[in-house]
């Protein structure tokens, strides 16, 4: 791979293979004295099992995705033809865009929210700085069914808490938060939020925390504002962390499954809760067409892979803009 | 690790427990133990029948797994069919009689199983194939339970039925009569129905109205009764697995279809979903004045809404008889202990175990020799004002022809479903609706 | 010269709002279980419901309990037997490989990181069906280990790891060790091990938590009712159509419970060790 990019370069004088030339120098973070052999003995345990149990099964999908298999009938050599097959499907670029609806939805809102409870948090006077912290992970401890139940109650049209407290407040709308789109995101989206916003939290709090208050104590002498020195000396020292969220959270937000399955699980009478595993879980399972899920789980790696590179590039250029 | 020490020292007192018990009381000369593994869902298979066979026969031990009917007859089945590696019954939803209809290699040929004189004090006789017993059923039940090359993979459990229940308070308020006969005089169609619908609503209050009250609680209900009422539906059986498709120029399913539009303009629906929150709350609060009731949505109903007692009733459906669920039972083909999964099947679902379940939980018997039994004629039901639910509904399940169901028969429920609910949440009109409905299939239909 | 302006001001009685806001938000689904199942189904389908339990819930918890095909004692010792058997052997796995991808310099490092964290993004669905065949063919369908095998090793516990290793322990400090005759394995149990053993323990904790509240595999995969785990077995307290709620959110309450327990020990451990994973500047 290396050395392809170097062909196509042409102007890089040639590498050797273990060092890649990226945008700043890249140094090997371990230690030379340790003997390097250790290390394949080290892997072996977890590269044996992740190749039987992690790999083994992604090459047979993508065998599959060659064939229209059905395992209770037969199977039949059909070459590219579900891709080109998946492309020209408007229930694929229905799920694409659900997706990134829901995404979009669960993973900003919550970064903003996440980093705004952590700036509190921070503050050293604060009270009961403990009990505040710990409360936060609680969340993370349900499991999706019993909550997918709880705010099915809780969101429903005519007689939920939710549009009862919209209602007291005058907004007399009774928002379908099943049958509309965004509402249904939206609805989808909350449960994510509620799940993961305190564990984001704590995150943005340890780095905040590890900022040395010298960058602050210069700051405020050379006359910044309080909001000044949040976006010049807190939001850049962030950044990595940022990105850490931003791609964790994208790898995870593109493959929502339990909380659209438990809601309606062949997707809406819209398709508004097709999400894209679930769209692969139902050709699977329910239609009984394992090769065609299979390339739609392929697909699936490619635009995750897309999307968390541009994650990664996109907060690299915000934060390199941020710095002075 | 503390757990398992834990575990072991408990597993070592309850060896010893049972060690002791099992010498103190002798056991009697006992057949064969053997243990039954049943895959159901629900309440199919009920506890105290269970109790009772084991009674019968302290040697079998029932082994039962309850899931969530979409993977059971979903993916554990298919996984337990591919892998031929599963249990010894399993519970198959009416919904999904098709797609498995199509598989019969994955299920025993019950013509070819034979009862042993296991249950002949408790009534089965010996040497009963599926061909001797399927007299004692509903026909277009058993139906349900062949497979495309005529083999018989199941065999009915109970009948879902469908008539209307409505609330008798209600209509009284609507100057509608609450006399059941008077009430099915009301809509011997369809069409009388949602005219019936349209009256209701013309009486109700502008408060009501405000409140989304409405006469029937979801009119997209109406599209699956009218459909069990033809003799055809999306197939046609041309001896091949996947069957003949003829949805899209069956005249049943237009008529069901457009019925089922013209109600849903005729806003004679709440839109509520069924089994949904909202649905509960709204049978406590009289949301709606009917609902297209199979016999078991009756404990649910008495669930859900203790308060309503007395206020309901059963009448007719419009042009007779309806269905709405039933599940068969079956033995896999992979099935471990197959002879004595079909003498404790046969048993199970022998006239007399059925009539018992109707008993206590309300399943109505696909044995239809039952529907002479006395027991079930005479049997009233006060939360429904006393209705004479088992003549009702044995009278509807009877009118009731077989209809032929394809491999693909839940997808296109669900596509046509999906296509009803858009018009209802007015998201399409009807035209542009159906044609989704048919772009949609065509995915599915094909590879 | 440093002035003395104070660094922090009072937290504002809307910042504590915003907390007490938030922290209401997180206990009620909880909170809204506890009194689901405590009210009969005809009450909680009362509009507008309930906010108050109800007295019922021990009537309903022993329903559960002794509700056909749940064997609930049963149900919650093999979860905690998969959930630790998971928890242990991933952070074994893990911080072995670990160890190695952060300090260790090998041929096909890179690569190999690359690769594994690529796999992570492959929808997990995908692989269940050449799963399931594999587990059948090691003839660990309908057992514990079933679920523990499959489980064992982690392409995010890997890189979490390495993360955690490369941000706590400096390099002069192996170096030294490495200088003074230590080997490779010596240096990593005894020096290694010791420094990340409160971020393990959160790693740990999270595999645990993840084990607790799977479903999707072990419905597929456990048949006997009495190897259930306790998600599968709450599936058996599911009525024929639609959902009996008091019963459903007795079991997830019941289910939920020793989490809840177990938190109030650790959960400061955990925070604490949420917060040093996350501190690589």
């Amino acid at each position: 791979m290396t050395q392809l990019q170097d062909v196509k370069g042409g102007t890089r004088a040639p590498l050797t293979p273990w060092k890649k030339k990226k945008k700043k120098e890249e140094v090997f973070p371990g230690v030379r004295s340790l003997n390097g052999r250790w290390g394949h003995l080290f892997v072996a345990p977890f590269m044996i099992m992740f190749l039987i149990f992690g790999l083994a099964p992604v090459i047979y999908s993508v065998y599959i995705s060659f064939f229209h298999w059905d395992p209770l009938g037969g199977s039949e050599f059909t070459g590219l033809r579900n891709f080109s097959l998946l492309l020209a499907d408007s229930d694929f670029w229905l799920a694409i865009r659900n997706t990134f609806s829901i995404w979009a939805l669960s993973t900003f809102p919550q970064m903003f929210m996440a980093i705004g409870l952590a700036v509190i948090l921070r503050n050293t006077r604060l009270k009961g700085k403990s009990f505040w912290r710990t409360i936060l992970l609680v969340p993370n401890i349900t499991s999706v069914i019993a909550i997918t139940i709880v705010f099915g109650q809780l969101f429903g049209r005519d007689f939920g808490i939710i549009n009862g407290i919209l209602d007291f407040f005058g907004l007399n709308r009774h928002i379908d938060f099943i049958e509309g789109v965004i509402p249904s995101h939206i609805a989808i989206a909350t449960m994510i939020t509620w799940r993961w916003v305190g564990y984001n939290t704590l995150i943005f709090l340890a780095s905040m925390l590890a900022i040395p208050d010298e960058l602050f104590e210069s700051a405020s002498v050379d006359g910044a504002t309080k909001w000044q020195q949040f976006r010049f000396v807190t939001l850049p020292q962030l950044k990595n962390t940022i990105t850490f969220v931003l791609i964790v959270g994208t790898i995870g937000g593109l493959q929502v499954f339990a909380e659209p399955q438990q809601l309606a699980a062949d997707g809406g009478s819209s398709k508004q809760f097709l999400t894209l595993t679930l769209f692969l879980y139902n050709q699977a399972f329910v239609n009984n067409k394992y090769g065609y899920a299979a390339a739609i789980g392929i697909m699936i790696t490619f635009i995750v892979l897309i999307i968390s590179t541009i994650n990664f590039f996109i907060t690299r250029k915000i934060s390199n803009d941020g710095t002075r | 690790m503390r757990t398992s020490w834990k575990a072991k020292s408990a597993a070592a007192l309850a060896a010893t427990l049972a060690i002791t018990a099992g010498v103190l009381t002798m056991p009697a000369p006992a057949a064969e133990p053997v243990t039954i593994t049943i895959w159901t869902f629900g309440d199919v298979i009920q506890r105290n029948l269970v109790a009772e066979y084991k009674a019968l026969h302290p040697e079998v031990s029932l082994s039962i797994k309850k899931s969530d009917l979409d993977p059971l007859n979903g993916t554990n089945m298919v996984t337990a069919c591919t892998s031929k590696v599963g249990p010894d019954i399993v519970a198959v939803e009416v919904s999904y009689s098709g797609y498995w209809r199509s598989y019969p290699k994955c299920f025993q040929d019950l013509r070819q199983m034979k009862t042993s004189d296991a249950n002949v004090a408790a009534g089965v006789e010996a040497g009963l194939s599926a061909t001797e017993i399927k007299k004692n059923y509903l026909g277009w039940r058993w139906e349900h339970g062949v497979a495309y090359d005529d083999s018989v993979i199941g065999i009915p459990t109970d009948v879902g039925g469908l008539e209307v229940a409505y609330r008798t308070d209600l209509f009284k308020k609507a100057g509608l009569p609450t006399d059941r006969i008077a009430v099915g005089k009301l809509w011997p169609t369809w069409d009388a129905f949602i005219a019936t619908g349209q009256k209701y609503l013309a009486k109700l209050s502008p408060a009501d109205k405000k409140a989304g009250k409405g006469f029937i609680d979801n009119s997209g209900t109406i599209y699956a009764a009218i459909m069990n009422q033809g003799t055809e539906k999306y197939y046609k059986n041309d001896g091949t697995d996947t069957g003949k498709l003829i949805y899209d120029t069956n005249p049943q399913v237009k008529k069901a279809w457009d019925t089922t539009i013209k109600a849903t303009d005729a806003g004679i629906g709440t839109r509520i979903g069924q089994y949904t929150s909202d649905w509960n709350i709204g049978m406590n609060k009289g949301t709606f004045a009917t609902i297209l009731a199979p016999a078991w949505m009756m404990d649910y109903i008495k669930a859900q809404a203790p308060d309503t007692a007395g206020k309901w009733d059963i009448a007719n459906l419009p042009v007779g008889g309806g269905n709405q669920g039933g599940t068969q039972l079956t033995i896999p083909s992979y099935a471990k202990n197959k002879q004595a999964a079909y003498d404790f099947l046969t048993w199970y679902l022998a006239p007399e175990q059925e009539l018992k379940v109707f008993k206590t939980y309300g399943l109505f018997p696909a044995a239809s020799v039952t529907y002479s039994d006395p027991a079930l004629l005479n049997f009233k039901d006060p939360f429904f004002n006393n209705a004479p639910v088992g003549q009702i509904y044995a009278n509807g399940v009877s009118q009731l022809k077989p209809i032929f169901e394809g491999k693909l028969q839940r997808a296109i429920d669900q596509a046509i479903g999906a296509g009803l609910g858009r018009v209802a949440a007015k998201k399409m009109d009807a035209k542009k609706s159906w044609a989704q409905v048919l772009t949609d299939l065509k995915k599915v239909v094909n590879n | 010269m440093k002035t003395k302006t104070p660094r922090w001001r009072k937290t504002s009685p809307l910042s504590y709002f915003l907390l007490a806001t938030i922290t209401f938000l997180s206990i009620f689904p909880f909170y809204w279980m506890f009194v689901v199942s405590s009210n009969t189904n005809a009450e909680i389908s009362k509009s507008p419901p309930s906010l108050i339990p109800g007295g019922r819930f021990l009537i309903v918890a022993k329903k559960v309990m002794s509700a056909e095909g749940v064997f609930f004692s049963n149900a919650l010792l093999n979860t905690f037997i998969v959930g630790i058997a998971i928890a242990l052997a991933q952070v074994m796995f893990s911080a072995v490989a670990g160890f190695a991808f952060a300090k260790l310099d090998f041929r096909g490092r890179k690569s190999f990181i690359l690769f594994v964290v690529g796999t992570m993004m492959l929808p997990s669905q995908l692989g269940i069906i050449p799963l399931f065949m594999l587990v059948k063919n090691l003839r660990l369908i309908d057992s514990l280990l079933g679920l523990i095998v499959p489980a064992l090793v982690t392409a995010f516990g890997v890189f979490w790891m390495r993360q955690i290793i490369d941000a706590q322990i400096p390099n002069e400090l192996l170096e030294a060790a490495s200088i003074d005759g230590a080997s490779v394995p010596r240096i990593f149990f005894s020096i290694v091990l010791p420094i990340i053993r409160q971020s393990s323990f959160v790693l740990g904790l999270f595999a645990f938590l993840a084990a607790w509240n799977d479903y999707l595999w072990p419905t597929i995969i456990l048949q006997s009712p009495r190897h259930f785990t306790l998600q599968v077995a709450l599936t058996q307290l599911k009525p024929m159509y639609g959902l009996d709620y008091a019963l459903q959110m007795g079991g997830a309450f019941l289910a939920t419970a020793p989490l809840l327990i177990l938190f109030i020990f650790v959960g400061r451990r955990l925070v604490s060790g949420v917060m040093d994973g996350a501190v690589k500047g």
